[in-house]
Parts: structure tokens; sequence; C-alpha cells
């Protein structure tokens, strides 16, 4: 279960990000987050692994306040969430192998993990990881040679050796193309149907949200604007989360 | 945004104006430079000066790199002064592959002119006519028409001179000897024994650079990652954990200076006495390591206890400490295998680096002690300082403060007492520290909040400066650092405490009193909860250091190094040393600056720790272009190094210099050929290793 109580997140900028958010997510749900570019989706999704540090407010996940725990404490947790990004982020120059093996270092001795050491099981782990993705054969040429659609599925399996409860995707799809996107959201859609991993995905286009989110929860100007079941979203609420201007595009 | 339209006239008059002003500044700027610089066109046409350029460049381009040997053949033939009936003139022997002469008339009178013939001579080659008489004495007939003792011969190897029969008193009816001396080449050209000299230096002058270079990657490649803007940012400890590190970082040092240095010497003598010792100390070395693998091997699912941590970090410094100790004693024990040639060579190397880390084992011991003792101290006072209630911790962080600035200005006082001018570093370090007291009284008493407007910034950003330039001037005063500068002279060494060995001078004292009542004050009104930016400090202090050194010459590092170590190229190799470490710390870092940030975010969301994200995040992105720059700094490094031998720094610009000095214009050009070859080359490889990684 993560809740989210009264999170607000204000730059250095001064910048509003997010605005007194509160959540309840229980656990195996596919949440997606919707909103304009700006409106405080990667700002939410990262408060939550505290890639940033939010201003005010608790995030509660299995009991634990992550806004309070130590450095040490962080790690532990942010072991057991996944972060997957639009751009990827993989180390372009390491091989396949490589990146997949790094979501692992939380659990490895620094000391080996430093000089590139790996025992014998992680490898393995590494290899049934890119085999669940369907590019175990990719495992030792350099990420950059793979497409954009085949560098997410590595970001989906460096996340697979975290063995995560929890899933944060920010735009997951927002860089490839429709075909490619849909193949990464049924990965996605696998991981918390199989594995029953919450999954909380920020998405740009609503038909994706229709087609794989339990639940849709919309941010417009840091503001929670819709917190519900993706058939609830008509034209209406559309225009109030997009603006009046805004016409749905499908995504086909 | 409004639509972009013509300037109104006016504007267009004002545009003009600034035009002509801004033009009319190039040219007094210009005119100056020209003047300054003492450009004087009419000196470069003075006959004398032209004639002594054309000379050193004629040398210069005519570089001595090849040579001849050759060996002096003397051919006679004798003729009678003064010419009697019965003279019949002796025969020659014709069509013989030996040269030979002939001399027509082979009698006469003094002042007569005759004809000398040669034949079989080498072409073109130098040769000479001598007389001699009766007395055995060689005369030098100087040929007709010739201001020279020598002559040339004809391109087939004859020749056909007139000389004068020399005038000698009371010779006449006597047989004199007239002998031809050709120059005959001796075997092949060869290379010069300047160019020997000039090669050897070469080698020492590639040689200088690249240890230089190699030497300087390291600490570069540290220093770095210090230096980068993007690493170092987001880098902040609780101001109470840093009080508590810094208070016992001296504590940490002394205990590791005498402890932990009193375990490495006796380690290292162990290692270095004999075969038995080291492999027993291998065994010690090989437990260690075995005992820290596996505290630290097994999967971490629940959170470090504290002890754990704690014994961990005694077991990593303990047998980190006896691992460098032990590999620096098996040096010496291989510097004393000694060897010849380049056996010789390797074990002088080993032991020479055993032997510096000889030298700096008590000191590493120390920073070792120090850093352990200051992790222990934070891993025992973290859960502590998070629980202690607010006012506690203003209390805290007032007596904290008082401790760490009385250290920190300590250390300060006692490098600014090195010279006059280092003593404004104490008010300096004030002023840094003083600078973010005003600007915190005013948001306590104004309410600002942690965003404060644009106005208020300002309001703080000026407040900033007012207290430290308060905090310069103050500490100015009070260490009287005027008289300091201006008279040259240091502070006064009044020992005013002394225990267990220390002596703490006045002015030491004087500065850590000022220390504690600044910090004091500022970790009183922080609190130990206060987030402190430790990674900006480190990042400026990091970068104010590099770009002083960079600004520094080599050639004037240089100097300094020639008057340490005395005159050769180990002076060049530390004075380059420096400068490299300086020069790729900075484009290191740049580089680091430069990176994609996606990859850092990622690993550090999937718990990886600090060390880790830099190994697998940064480190793959920038490796190209640090073996890019490690070429390029080799390839300047090898030019200074041509010329770091002009004040001494050995290399070939010493032997230049002094080729130049004795006006040995052709040998100076085989150096500076030499150096033209060396560099292109490398321009060229650098060039090309560049392009095969950018």
């Amino acid at each position: 279960m993560l809740i989210i109580q009264n999170l607000t997140k204000i730059y250095e900028n001064g910048f509003v990000a997010l605005k007194n958010i509160n959540l309840e997510i229980p656990d195996g749900q596919f949440v997606s987050i919707i909103g304009l570019s700006g409106s405080g989706k990667s700002t939410l999704l990262r408060c939550i692994n505290r890639l940033i540090d939010p201003t005010a407010g608790r995030i509660l996940w299995n009991g634990m306040d992550i806004t309070a725990v130590s450095d040490d404490e962080l790690r532990q947790i942010r072991r057991r969430i996944g972060m997957i990004f639009q751009q990827f982020n993989l180390v372009k120059r390491s091989s396949v192998m490589t990146n997949v093996l790094a979501g692992r270092l939380g659990y490895l001795n620094p000391l080996y993990s430093l000089v590139n050491y790996f025992p014998k099981s992680e490898q393995d782990r590494a290899l049934a990881a890119l085999e669940r993705v369907g590019i175990a054969e990719k495992a030792y040429i350099r990420a950059s040679s793979l497409s954009g659609g085949q560098q997410q599925r590595v970001g989906i399996a460096r996340t697979l050796m975290q063995e995560p409860e929890m899933i944060l995707a920010d735009e997951p799809v927002a860089s490839l193309d429709p075909a490619t996107s849909h193949s990464v959201m049924k990965y996605l859609q696998l991981l918390n149907k199989e594995d029953g991993l919450t999954v909380l995905c920020s998405l740009h286009f609503l038909s994706l949200a229709r087609a794989y989110a339990d639940r849709v929860i919309a941010l417009k100007d840091g503001v929670l604007e819709f917190d519900g079941l993706p058939g609830e979203i008509d034209n209406d609420r559309f225009k109030q989360i997009y603006g009046e201007d805004a016409v749905e595009v499908e995504i086909s | 945004m409004t639509q972009t339209t013509d300037p109104s006239p006016s504007r267009r008059a004002l545009n003009r104006l600034f035009f002509v002003l801004a033009a009319a500044v190039v040219l007094v700027i210009f005119a100056y430079g020209w003047t300054v610089t003492d450009i004087d066109f009419t000196v470069t046409q003075q006959p004398q000066r032209q004639e002594n350029v054309t000379n050193a460049l004629q040398e210069l381009l005519s570089p001595n790199v090849f040579t001849q040997d050759y060996t002096i053949q003397n051919t006679t033939t004798s003729f009678l002064v003064t010419c009697t009936d019965d003279f019949s003139a002796p025969a020659t022997q014709p069509n013989t592959s030996a040269p030979y002469i002939a001399v027509e008339p082979a009698c006469g009178d003094s002042s007569d002119l005759v004809t000398v013939r040669g034949y079989n001579f080498p072409p073109n080659a130098l040769a000479r006519i001598n007389w001699i008489a009766t007395d055995g004495e060689r005369r030098i007939r100087q040929v007709v028409g010739v201001e020279a003792d020598n002559f040339v011969t004809k391109p087939d190897g004859t020749f056909s001179v007139q000389i004068e029969v020399p005038r000698i008193r009371g010779t006449s009816g006597e047989t004199h000897t007239i002998e031809a001396q050709g120059r005959f080449p001796n075997g092949a050209p060869h290379f010069s024994e300047t160019t020997g000299v000039v090669m050897e230096r070469m080698i020492e002058t590639i040689f200088l650079a690249l240890i230089a270079t190699t030497i300087s990657i390291l600490p570069s490649a540290i220093l770095s990652f210090l230096a980068a803007h993007n690493l170092m940012r987001s880098v902040r400890i609780p101001l109470g954990n840093l009080l508590v590190g810094f208070t016992l970082l001296p504590v940490g040092y002394f205990f590791g200076a005498t402890l932990l240095g009193a375990l490495g010497s006796f380690v290292l003598n162990l290692s270095s006495g004999g075969i038995a010792a080291p492999a027993a100390g291998m065994i010690v070395v090989f437990g260690a390591v075995a005992s820290t693998s596996r505290l630290g091997s097994a999967p971490q699912i629940a959170p470090r206890t504290p002890l754990r941590s704690i014994a961990m970090t005694l077991v990593v410094s303990v047998a980190g400490v006896i691992v460098i100790a032990f590999v620096a004693g098996l040096a010496l024990a291989i510097d004393r295998l000694g060897g010849d040639g380049i056996v010789g060579d390797i074990t002088r190397f080993i032991g020479s680096l055993g032997e510096i880390i000889q030298l700096v084992l008590v000191p590493l011991c120390g920073i070792v002690g120090a850093v352990a003792a200051a992790s222990i101290g934070g891993m025992l006072t973290t859960p502590l300082l998070r629980q202690i209630s607010v006012s506690v911790s203003h209390i805290l962080g007032a007596v904290l403060g008082v401790l760490g600035g009385a250290i920190l200005l300590g250390m300060v006082a006692s490098i600014g007492m090195s010279a006059a001018w280092m003593g404004l570093l104490v008010p300096a370090v004030v002023a840094s520290l003083s600078s973010p007291l005003l600007p915190q009284l005013y948001s306590q008493f104004t309410g600002v909040g942690l965003h404060p407007t644009g106005s208020q910034r300002v309001v703080l950003t000026a407040l900033s400066w007012i207290g430290g330039a308060i905090g310069f001037s103050a500490t100015f005063v009070l260490m009287d650092v005027s008289r300091a500068m201006v008279e040259g002279v240091l502070p006064g060494r009044e020992v005013i405490v002394s225990f267990a060995g220390v002596e703490v001078y006045a002015y030491v004292a004087k500065a850590m009193l000022i220390g504690a009542v600044v910090a004091g004050i500022m970790g009183g009104l922080q609190g130990t909860r206060a987030n402190f930016g430790i990674g900006g400090v480190l990042y400026s202090i990091t970068r104010t250091l590099l770009n002083a050194l960079r600004s520094i010459e080599p050639l004037i590092m240089g100097l300094v190094f020639v008057i340490w170590v005395g005159i050769g190229p180990f002076a060049g190799v530390l004075a380059l040393t420096l400068h490299s470490i300086a020069s790729l710390g900075k484009l290191y870092s740049e580089q680091i600056e430069t990176i994609d940030s996606g990859p850092i975010e990622a690993l550090q969301s999937t718990g990886a720790n600090r060390l880790q994200t830099i190994v697998y995040a940064v480190v793959p992105q920038i490796i190209p272009s640090y073996i890019a720059f490690t070429m390029y700094r080799w390839d300047i490094n090898v030019r200074m190094s041509t010329i770091i031998g002009f004040v001494g720094g050995g290399g070939i610009g010493f032997l230049l210099q002094q080729q130049i000095n004795l006006l040995r214009y052709r040998d100076a050009g085989v150096a500076v050929l030499a150096i033209a070859i060396v560099v292109s080359i490398l321009d060229y490889a650098s060039a090309a290793i560049r392009e095969r990684y950018v």
C-alpha cells in the first residue's frame, strides 16, 4: 500500500510543481498518471523514490515513511522500487549485460561491484531478465546499437534485477513509435498481472491509459484533477484536464 | 512577444554612434599595444642585422646531422731551384689509379710561377699545395687566384693550379719537394656526434613528457570528480554530522599516525626483511581480505547495524594499511635484489615506489585514521542527531561549531604562517564562514522562507557579501595581516600553550579563537539538522586550486623545482606533472559536466550507492574523452619539455640553450630539427588517436 499525504513540492526557483496531493494506491494496481507537460507527473513519480526531495507531506510505503528515512534506509527502499524512464537512461557505451547487472548494485557488496565483478548467480539472473523481455541474444552488444524499443526493454530488465514490488514508469513510451509503445506497455502489463507488481505509469496518450490502466490519475498544474476509472473520462473531463482547445488523439 | 520592426531613426543613429566609439576604442588599444611592444620595422632593414640573421638562419638550416670521415693523402714531386742546363724533368707515372702530381716546369727561380697538375684526386674535394725545402719545413703555397690555403679539385678529380716558387735564401741548386695534400673520404657518410647527443636528449625529453603525463592521470582524475559541478552540487550532509566528523579528524589523525603508523612500519620492516617474512605477511593479508569480504558479501536485506559498519570500517582501515605497508616492504626487498641493465632499471623503479610509500606511510596512516574516525563518529551520532529536539540541536550546533571552527582555523593559520601573503588565507576562510551569518539572521527575524522572492534574494545576497566583508576585514585587522604583507615578515612564533609535545603559537591560538566564535555562532543559528552543501564547498576549493595552479606556467614551476631538486629532468618532470594535474583536472571535470545525467538518475533509483553510481553511470561515459585529453596533454607536454630545459629542467631544451649560447647554430639546427620531427609525429599521432575516441 502506497499512501501519499499532503505532498507538496516547490522547486528552488519558486515553481510549485505539486500542491497538496493525497493518494492511496493499493498493492497490485496499474495506475496511469496523465496530464499536460509540466503538470507535475514526473515530479510526483520522483518524489516517491526521492530522486526529488519533497518540500512537505509524507509518503508511506508498507508502513515506512519514505520522506523521513536515512540515506541507508532509503537505498534499501529504492531497491524495491523499479523505475523506467522516457529516455531509457541506459549507459550507451556499456554492454546490455552491464546495464542490466547495474540494476542489482544495491544488493551487491560494493567492494566487488566496484571492480566489475558479478557472481555467476547474478549473471544468470540478468540473462533470465533479458530472456523475459525477449532480447537475451543482445546481451553482449553495446546498448547504443539497440533500437528505442529494445533499449526500453533493457530498462525493464534492469528494473527486474531489483526484484521490485513497485514500478514507477516516467513516460516509458513517449520516445517510441505506436507499435513499439504497445509492446513496451504489454511488458509492463505482464509484470503487473503475473508478478503482481504495483505500476505507476505516466502517459501522454489517454488511449494508452484506457487500454492498460486499472485507474487513472490526472494532474493539472500540480493539483489532483481527477482520480477514477479510465472509462469515466468523457469529453468534458478530458477538456477539464487538457484544456479547452485539446482534441483527443488515438494511438493505434 | 512584439513583432520585430525596423529600429527607429534615433535608435539607428545611436547604434552608429556606438559603432564609431567602439572603433575608436579599438584603435586606441591597438596603437598603445603597438608602442608597448616596441614594433620597429627599421631595425629589420639594418644591413648588419640582416647579415647576422642570414648567417644564423643559414647555419640553423644546415644542421650537421651527417658527417664524413676523411684521410689526408700526400703526393709529392721534386723541384730543382734554379734550372741547370743538364736538368731533365723527372718522369711522371700516368694512367695509374693512385693520385699523382706533376709540376711544370720542374725547375725555376724564386717568384717564378709554376703549374702543378694533379690526377686521380677525389672530385670536388679540398686539396692544398705545400712546399718542402731541405729543412723539412712545410710551407703552404696559396694557389694563384684563390684567397685561401685550400682549393677545390675539378669534377673529374684532376686539378691544375699555379703557384709561386717561394723565396728562400740560399737554396739555389737544391732539390725541393712539392707536396699535394688531398682530402679523401673514408667510408660512407654517417650520423654526426651532435646527432647522437641530440637523440639521447630527445629520448629523455619524450620520456620526461610521458612520465609527467602518466603520473598526472590518477590525481587529476580524482580531482576532476571533485571539480565537477553536476556531481558535487547535490552532495549535502546534515551540519551536525559534518561537524562531528570534522571535530574527530585531528583525533583520528593522531591515533592513525601513532597506532596504524606503528603497525604499518612493523609490517613494512617485516616484508622488506626477507622471503620468509613476506610469506607470513601474505597470509595475514589474505586473512584480512577474506574477513573483510565475508563481512560485506552477505546480501544486505536488512539495514546495516552501526556496530557492523564500525567493525567493517576498522577492519578495512587496518587491512588497507597492512596491504600498503606490505607492498611497500616487498618493493624495498625487490630493490635490494639489484641487477644489471633493464632488470636493474626495473628493480630500482619498484624500489623507489616503495621508498615513496615508506616516506608517506605515517601521514597516510594518519589520514586513514582521520577518515575512519570521522565516519565512525558519523555512524554513531547520526541516529542521536536525528532524535534530539530543536533547541538541543541548536545548542549542540553551537558547541560543535566552536570545536570545528577552532580546528579549521588552527589548520588554516598553520598554513598561513608559512609566508606573509599566505596570511590572507585566515581572513578569507573567516569571510566564507561569516558570510551566511547576516542572511541567516535576516531570514529568522523577517520570516523569509525557503523560497525567497526576487527582491528578498537581492537582500540576502547583499547581506552575505556584507557579512563576508566584515568577517574578512575584522580578521585582517585582528591578525595584523597588513604588516606581514607590507614588510614581508612572518607572524611571530611565541608559544603560549604546550602539551604532549604540541606547541600552540599565539598567532594560531588567536585564529582558533576567531574561528571558534564565528563558527560557534553559525552552528548555533543553523542547528545540527541544517543541510550543509559540503559538495559545493569542495567543488569551489578544488576549482580555485586548479585554476590557480593552471595559471602558473610550467617554466615558472620549473624554476622553483630546479631550486628544490637541482638542474635535470627530475625538476622538469615535477613541473610538468603539477601543471598537467591542474590542466587535466579542469579538462576532465568539464567532460564530467557534459555527461548524460539519465544513467546517474537510473542507478540512484536502483539503490546503488554513490560510488557505484559513479563507477557504472559516470565512468563509462567519460573514458573516451579522458583518453583523448590525456593524449592531447602528452602532446602538449612533449612541446613543453622541449623548452623546459631552458630553465634547467632537463631534456633537449638544455642542450639547445647551450648550443645557442655557444653560437653553434649548426648543432642547434639539429636539435630544432629533432624537435620539429618529434612534435609533428606526436601531433599527428595524438590527433589520430583522439579522432578514434571522440
